[in-house]
């Protein structure tokens, strides 16, 4: 996870992921392009709107495998800490905020904003659970 | 989880039914005030955040048995088991964001994103378990 | 990791339900442990070689050494 690695499963993960990334990209954008523009029915529908959510839970799988190629097993500790701080960031994070939209009218979070909110969380997480073996 | 003979696990379901019944006296409460009063501004905010403090309350309680759990194959097998949860949840709410954006799908209330979360959480771990057998 | 978890155990007469309680841990974990799927961490290990009065090297064995 970090910049300058020699661990070769954390280099794979961090191309991996970001080809996973460049696929959610290029996903989005043709899922956008196509539901705006064709106005399509159906299963069409359906399918474009989960073309980018392939690529998410691709890296989500990348997350998992990483983890179990990870010979380091305090590194991988402290990854599974930083994942579950960032899920319970994360649902605090969409709890307090779906109350607040439904009953005191506040802006209204896009459902796209889950996946950036959780790797944002998690990266935070991360840095604390780091900070706490220094 | 499944033995109540365990001491954590018993604890954990006390502590999760509390949360629950907070959970409901607040979500009744904050209604019964804004359809009667209707408050506006930082009231209005900090009832709307009060059914929120029990779900944060149950979290903490779940990271709480997570530490105390002296089981460590059970943890991990949870903890496998929340992974798959908010993968499959992440994907759901992306799917759900582009046909709400662009093919007019009813909104996805947020606060649902939780429970969505334990119901994936819940279909996982037999599944995980079933690959121990 | 390859363990003589079973053998230790039929020498006792035990059954992964007694070793569970024994370690208090479920039998599901006795079961994973045993089968080689789940590596316990040292805290468990010790625990392990203490209730069968031996070594951790005399319970389990890495494959690789």
């Amino acid at each position: 996870m970090e910049c300058q690695t020699n661990n070769p499963a954390a280099r794979r993960f961090t191309v991996r992921f970001i080809v996973a990334m460049a696929f959610y990209a290029v996903f989005s954008i043709l899922s956008t392009v196509g539901l705006l523009l064709w106005h399509p029915n159906g299963v069409l529908t359906w399918l474009l709107a989960i073309l980018p959510a392939l690529p998410i839970s691709g890296a989500v799988a990348l997350i998992g495998r990483y983890m179990h190629e990870e010979k380091d097993e305090f590194q991988r500790d402290v990854l599974v800490q930083a994942l579950l701080g960032g899920i319970g960031a994360t649902l605090v994070v969409t709890t307090v905020w779906g109350f607040l939209e439904d009953y005191a009218h506040f802006r209204r979070l896009d459902l796209l904003m889950t996946w950036p909110l959780y790797i944002i969380l998690v990266g935070i997480s991360y840095g604390l659970v780091k900070a706490r073996y220094r | 989880m499944n033995c109540m003979n365990n001491p954590v696990a018993r604890r954990l379901m006390w502590r999760l039914t509390i949360t629950m019944v907070l959970y409901v006296a607040f979500l009744v409460l904050a209604v019964e005030i804004f359809v009667h009063y209707r408050p506006t501004g930082p009231l209005a905010w900090l009832l709307a955040v009060l059914p929120a403090l029990p779900v944060i309350g149950q979290l903490a309680v779940f990271g709480l048995y997570l530490a105390e759990e002296k089981d460590e194959f059970m943890r991990n097998l949870q903890i496998q088991a929340m992974l798959w949860g908010i993968g499959a949840t992440l994907a759901v709410t992306t799917a759900w964001g582009f046909l709400e954006n662009f093919a007019q799908v009813p909104h996805l209330d947020l606060y649902l994103v939780y429970p969505l979360f334990w119901f994936f959480v819940g279909i996982s771990t037999p599944l995980l378990k079933a690959r121990y057998k | 990791m390859k363990n003589r978890l079973k053998v230790l155990r039929a020498e006792r007469d035990w059954s992964q339900a007694d070793l569970a309680q024994r370690l208090e841990v479920s039998r599901q974990s006795v079961n994973a442990i045993e089968t080689g799927k789940y590596d316990p961490s040292l805290p468990l290990a010790f625990k392990l070689a203490r209730l069968f009065e031996t070594t951790i090297e005399a319970i389990f064995s890495d494959e690789n050494g």
